[in-house]
């Protein structure tokens, strides 16, 4: 079953083009990471979602129904922590949760929920006093209110400190157990890598890669790093590195002391090691870094040239 | 019920307002101020005051221009100011259609209103029964009832406003614009009217279409509805304007229909704008 479906969706604002032609379906019960930089249209996409703005063009829906005409039904099945909102300042922590689970008809324990997220010992004091943090924690709390089928979380770990965003992670993973679908949206990719069934990378309003964590990395080749300690600096160090260099699929050298840093393809590290080894010094150690997704996420978002998904 | 939820909500974050609490103490000051008035009337008309007059000295001058403001500061930011910050993706990403946040802001803000009449008003009693001695409790129970009816048309005003603009300064300007406008613009342009098509401002009977126009503004109306309930045709156009056939719009029963205007037709285009924009 297709948890969320966008179909030729673009809006606009007047001139100014927030997505253009996007198509992207999350199916039920996978977590899909929805990656991009900002400003790339995360935001107007999840607002979509929520009947927050209408598409200009295209058509939206969430468990088969429109975004606009089902969203009430939408939202009754939805949790949501909307990215960089103030909550009620004069109202408490618990009173914000038993309104959100006044309004869904749920019969929520506020306390729980509010322990679960880890602000219970702030659950009496007005949202006005909280850190950014704490107010994340809560907005996550009253999302999970009513054990929703579906979780649309943007940028969920803003103000978050990393014990924080780690606890988010948690809770990500325990809900997607439960069977929820989980939607969220980062610019941070250390938090998409850990949990993500599924990642679609958004650019300038369109979506410009769209796959597993795997599938995507296959997608760029040329990223391992290969790290390899000598025991000393070759007599003819110009001579090894310009044949180093020339070998197939080497794509850059660099060199730190008696460390030698080389990005190369899969099949060609054995040959790198063996002609640094023909002039003259031992190998005494190496690793590689697999491509990470940092990498990954820069040669997508901020090379000009495009990367075919 | 969603109405109701968002109302209970709304109620209880705009009823710890502080400018909530300065506005009722100042109209507190002022009913007990109205009643000393009243008092002071009662003495230099030489015991010719009755109870209704006193009632309507101490309390109709101070509720006709603080109402409104307090409705109005209530309620203008009360939809502008949650697009503003944010929060309204909150409420609205709960299960609330548009139209029901609208119709439970105007609920949780009219009971904030209704609780800052009520203390006035309170307070305004305990002043009439010092100062006056004696008080009719059924005309000040209908005085208090048109009252909150009052505050309500302009809670629908304010956030009627409210849910046309991103801005709460545009709101804010909005909202008093239109008091101005009530207060005093709607009357000179009326005059102004009159001398168009009359060429004299003062006459011996007004023409119908005159009396009409000046009976048509929510303040107006709330004097003609307070001159129905209180049976003191003084208060309506009509008592002012005299005249044996009073145009409809006049008859003090008819400002009940203006106030009922004046509260649905701000409501319905608040939520029918608010229901098809971006947030």
């Amino acid at each position: 079953m297709t948890a969320i479906d966008i179909s030729g969706v673009t809006k606009r604002y007047g001139d100014e083009l927030a997505l253009e032609e996007l198509d992207l379906t999350v199916q039920e019960g996978e977590v899909y990471g929805f990656l991009g930089p900002n400003g790339a249209g995360k935001s107007t996409t999840i607002n979509l979602l929520l009947d927050f703005i209408r598409p200009t063009a295209g058509e939206v829906t969430v468990f088969g129904r429109d975004a606009e005409d089902g969203s009430l039904e939408i939202r009754e099945r939805t949790g949501i922590l909307p990215e960089g909102i103030e909550l009620y300042d004069r109202l408490t922590g618990r009173q914000h949760v038993e309104f959100a689970i006044e309004s869904k008809d749920a019969d929520d324990d506020a306390d729980e929920l509010l322990e679960r997220v880890g602000i219970a010992d702030a659950a009496d004091k007005k949202a006005g006093g909280y850190s950014k943090g704490m107010a994340q924690r809560l907005t996550l709390a009253t999302a999970l209110v009513g054990e929703p089928d579906l979780l649309i979380l943007d940028e969920p770990s803003t103000g978050l400190d990393p014990n924080g965003a780690r606890e988010m992670r948690e809770i990500i993973r325990e809900e997607n157990r439960r069977g929820a679908t989980v939607f969220f949206s980062s610019h941070v990719l250390g938090q998409v890598e850990a949990i993500c069934d599924r990642v679609g990378i958004l650019r300038d309003g369109e979506l410009i890669a769209e796959d597993t964590i795997a599938g995507l990395e296959d997608a760029v080749p040329n990223r391992t790093r290969l790290r390899v300690r000598l025991d000393r600096i070759p007599e003819d160090s110009a001579a090894a590195l310009s044949a180093v260099e020339s070998i197939d699929g080497v794509s850059e050298v660099e060199t730190e002391g008696t460390t030698v840093v080389v990005a190369v393809a899969d099949g060609a590290k054995t040959t790198v090691l063996r002609t640094i080894e023909e002039h003259g010094v031992t190998v005494e150690d190496f690793e590689t870094d697999e491509s990470s997704l940092e990498d990954l996420f820069v040669a997508y978002t901020a090379d000009e040239r495009e990367v075919a998904p | 019920m969603s109405a109701i939820a968002v109302a209970k909500k709304d109620f209880r974050d705009a009823v710890r307002s502080r400018t909530l609490l300065a506005l009722t103490a100042l109209f507190g000051l002022f009913t007990v101020g109205g009643a000393y008035l009243a008092s002071w009337a009662a003495e230099a008309l030489e015991g010719g005051a009755e109870t209704t007059l006193d009632l309507i000295i101490a309390l109709q001058t101070p509720a006709g221009y603080l109402v409104p403001i307090i409705a109005l500061v209530v309620s203008y930011a009360a939809i502008a100011g949650e697009r503003e910050n944010g929060s309204l993706k909150f409420l609205l990403g709960l299960p609330h259609s548009r139209r029901d946040v609208v119709v439970g802001k105007i609920l949780g803000r009219t009971g904030v209103v209704g609780v800052s009449i009520l203390v006035g008003f309170a307070v305004g009693l305990i002043g009439l029964f010092a100062f006056v001695g004696s008080v009719s409790l059924v005309d000040y129970l209908g005085f208090t009832l048109v009252t909150l009816l009052f505050g309500l048309v302009y809670v629908c005003i304010g956030i009627g406003l409210s849910s046309l603009t991103r801005s709460t300064t545009k709101a804010a300007i909005g909202a008093f614009g239109l008091l101005v406008f009530f207060w005093f613009a709607w009357s000179i342009l009326v005059q102004l009217l009159l001398y168009a098509v009359e060429g004299q401002l003062l006459m011996e009977e007004f023409p119908d279409w005159y009396v009409t126009l000046l009976s048509l503004s929510p303040d107006a109306a709330y004097g003609s509805a307070l001159g129905a309930v209180l049976g003191e045709s003084g208060l309506a156009m009509s008592g002012m304007y005299g005249g044996d056939e009073l145009p409809l719009a006049a008859r003090p029963w008819f400002g009940f229909v203006v106030l009922g205007v004046w509260a649905l037709v701000p409501l319905a285009l608040g939520v029918l704008r608010f229901e098809s924009i971006d947030l």
